[in-house]
């Protein structure tokens, strides 16, 4: 939205460069005025989102959007996930150290800590974030955005905060269902080829996993819901003319956000490592 | 529901005869090869440093989740052959390659569709070129070619990051780390992952190829080609991962019985 | 009502408007002509802050705009309506919430009195019974003119077109130049049209300015800037005189 910082860094970019270093050093520039912008886009859409009036009811469509309409995709691909998984584990296990007694564990610790919550929040990058980036892209290509403001509206609060609020709920919910369809999918597959019982297979994940497994997913999927809207609005609001320009939003909100989801599934790891 | 349905067959279809088109492309009128190193050049240079950093965090990630468990039963030994056994097998190439569903996918499909909805598609028919031999087959090669080795890039990376955090968060050596990867890591698993890797590749290039091909309506449709592209690519990963996962499963028990 | 004093606007290192300085009275119509990219359509960005100058003042009614912040931008704004380059329509609203988007947020109308102004405006750019329509439904030429119903719905008082009538056909063009007279002549507005399009410029309005690279080069009534010596204005009469022989 800051035009002028963006300037800025972008006509410094065209000067062609001299030497490795000032290649390296406009590219850092260009690069921190990105970060700044998109923090100041952040802050102002959790400023909006904290304060009245709420728009309950464009929340609750967008949620609807994020959230049930995805949810079909979501449990699909988990599943699915989930099984490979099982399979592998006890593949491998077996190669190993000859019995199988750990796979449930195992595969419940891969799933709940890591496979079902960037899964699916990678799915919703692709599925919403991708169509928000298209569509603000679209909206500020053909001025809307512009007529928005003409109209006294603030972009931010009428476009990113229902998106955002209704992420980070449908992140948070998400994940949940995302992790408990995954164990039951594990469950599955090991009462059907490994000849676990259902009690068995609990027994043997509850040595791995806990309660506090699933609540640390599901605070890890409402961070990602968080990101992705905002990512791609600053994306979309940025966008230059045309259709390559559509396209180029597009694409670099997917890869931020992606990259972005895996470096903050990191962060939070390393933080809630130490609250076990 | 059933329009649902019906689409997700039709794209089917239409991929399918849009890959025999192709490759009855690649046996009468093969691409010339410097416009298929070019692309391939392209691909790989614009997304090693994303594939590389998403692949090091992967293998971060990972060992940080396996240390607090393997502590536990003081087996702070295999950590190094545990956490890169589940990265190379399972989560690196699903996660690197959904990364690269955005960063190739993404790209190629927006690429592909502005050339379509320019008009540029057609302007080459006009001038009596085939656009399969000129403008998609080399991208579809280079995107399997660049896309397995950027996924190797990536596996290889991910050790390197869970080495890294295996020093620094677990406290173990290098050494330490690394002793019990190939007691675990074998061939096989190996063999397994790259297998996974190449399949991975084919579906990312055809569907997004086949995505950006077939956009039309403007910049919306360029917006739209690029998020089917994402969702399908993500869900057609999915698939090639289970069915992958059956097919070495069943060939590594034969070969081993044998 | 509105003034230019020697405004800048850089973009990067490029300078866009270069020390721009000039008034509009109340109730005039001003045409801003030029070549592509001479900052025609910033020139208008400017007046309703979104774009800021770098340098230099902008007086609207009075008031120096160019530092306000953004939330007490608005009541500028409500005084000017503009009509941008594209439709800009809400494509995921019908004509009738287009039209009556700005009324809902601001003015506390009734829903009957929303409808009866809605009715009022599309009647005024001509359009009756596509108020259910999405935009994506209508022609360009119909959005464009739900674009300006959209505009005249809060009553503006000075009027920002931006190049309203690049690419629509001639006779859709007229149509438009005709509305921009009339709504002057029957709501007393001000307005500015940035065109490229010199043959409307000497119908309708009151007085021509003719930007180049950022500055003004030529000004004046239609009739004197017929005698201007300045080669892009000879060009662009060049243009006109031919199309009419």
């Amino acid at each position: 939205m800051n035009e002028d910082a963006s300037t800025a860094a972008e006509s410094l970019m065209r000067v062609p460069p001299s030497d490795p270093a000032s290649v390296i050093g406009r590219q850092l520039i260009a690069w921190f005025g990105h970060v700044a912008d998109f923090l100041a886009l952040f802050g102002q859409t959790l400023g909006c989102a904290l304060t009245p009036p709420y728009r309950a009811r464009d929340i609750m469509r967008q949620f609807h959007f994020v959230a049930n309409e995805s949810a079909f995709i979501i449990v699909f691909c988990v599943s699915s996930a989930a099984m490979v998984t099982i399979i592998e584990a006890s593949f491998h296990m077996k190669l190993v150290i000859q019995n199988d007694s750990m796979v449930p564990g195992f595969a419940a610790l891969l799933i709940l800590r890591e496979l079902g919550s960037v899964v699916m929040a990678l799915l919703i990058t692709s599925r919403v974030g991708a169509g928000l980036a298209a569509e603000v892209g679209s909206m500020q290509v053909t001025e809307q955005v512009d007529a928005l403001r003409m109209l006294g509206i603030d972009p931010v609060r009428f476009i990113v905060v229902p998106r955002f609020v209704a992420c980070v709920l449908a992140g948070f919910v998400l994940s949940i269902i995302a992790n408990v369809v995954c164990v039951y999918c594990a469950m599955l597959v090991s009462t059907l080829k490994l000849g676990y019982t259902a009690g068995s297979f609990v027994t043997a994940m509850r040595a791995f996993v806990d309660l506090r497994d699933l609540a640390f997913a599901s605070i890890k999927g409402a961070a990602f819901g968080a990101v992705i809207p905002v990512f791609s609005c600053y994306h979309g609001f940025r966008c230059k003319a045309g259709a390559e320009g559509v396209g180029l939003a597009t694409t670099n909100s997917v890869v931020a956000t992606s990259v972005a989801i895996i470096v903050i599934d990191f962060v939070l790891s390393y933080v809630f490592s130490y609250l076990y | 529901m059933v329009g649902g349905f019906r689409d997700i067959i039709d794209d089917i279809g239409g991929g399918l005869l849009f890959l025999g088109r192709m490759l009855s492309t690649l046996f009468r009128a093969p691409p010339r090869s410097h416009v298929v190193f070019d692309q391939i050049w392209r691909v790989t240079t614009n997304s090693l440093s994303t594939t590389a950093l998403a692949g090091f965090f992967v293998g971060a990630i990972m060992t940080v989740q396996f240390t607090l468990q393997v502590k536990e039963f003081g087996a702070l030994g295999y950590l190094g052959g545990l956490a890169t056994s589940g990265t190379i097998r399972e989560v690196g190439p699903l996660l690197i390659a959904f990364m690269l569903s955005g960063k190739v996918g993404a790209f190629t499909s927006a690429e592909l569709g502005t050339m379509r909805v320019t008009e540029q598609i057609d302007a080459i028919c006009c001038l009596g070129a085939n656009p399969f031999q000129e403008i998609i087959l080399p991208r579809f090669i280079a995107i399997i070619l660049s896309s397995f080795f950027l996924l190797a890039v990536g596996l290889f990376m991910s050790i390197a990051g869970g080495l890294l955090l295996g020093i620094v968060f677990s406290g173990i050596t290098a050494e330490e780390y690394l002793r019990h990867i190939p007691t675990i890591v074998t061939a096989p698993s190996i063999a397994g992952g790259l297998f996974k890797c190449l399949s991975f590749a084919l579906v990312l290039a055809s569907v997004c190829t086949y995505k950006g091909f077939t956009a039309a309506g403007g910049a919306k449709g360029v917006g739209r080609a690029v998020v089917s592209t994402a969702v399908a690519t993500m869900v057609g990963l999915v698939i090639a991962d289970f069915i992958t996962t059956l097919v070495s499963d069943a060939v590594l028990a034969i070969a081993l019985q044998g | 009502m509105i003034q230019f004093d020697r405004v800048v606007k850089r973009f990067g290192e490029r300078v866009v408007l270069k020390g721009l300085s000039f008034t509009i009275r109340e109730g005039e119509i001003l045409f801003v002509l030029g070549t592509s990219g001479t900052g025609k359509s910033v020139l208008l960005k400017n007046i309703v802050g979104l774009l800021r100058p770098d340098e230099g003042d902008i007086w609207v009614d009075g008031q120096e705009v160019s530092r306000l912040a953004e939330e007490s931008y608005f009541p500028v704004r409500k005084k000017c309506g503009m009509v941008f380059q594209h439709p800009a329509l809400f494509d995921s609203f019908t004509v009738f919430e287009n039209v009556a988007f700005g009324l809902r947020r601001h003015y506390g109308m009734g829903e009957g009195e929303i409808r009866a102004r809605v009715r009022e405006c599309l009647e005024l750019v001509n359009l009756v019974g596509v108020e259910r329509k999405m935009p994506a439904e209508i022609s360009y030429g119909m959005q464009k003119r739900v674009s300006l119903a959209r505009t005249v719905a809060i009553e503006p008082r000075i009027l920002l077109f931006d190049e309203p009538t690049t690419g629509l056909d001639p006779v859709t063009t007229n149509a438009v130049n005709r509305l921009i007279l009339d709504l002057s002549r029957q709501l007393k507005t001000t307005s500015i049209v940035v065109s490229h399009d010199m043959h409307c410029a000497l119908a309708i309005a009151d007085r021509i300015m003719v930007l180049d690279q950022g500055q003004i080069v030529a000004q004046g009534a239609p009739r004197d800037l017929m005698r201007s010596e300045h080669p892009l204005v000879r060009d662009f009469l060049a243009e006109t005189l031919e199309g009419e022989s």
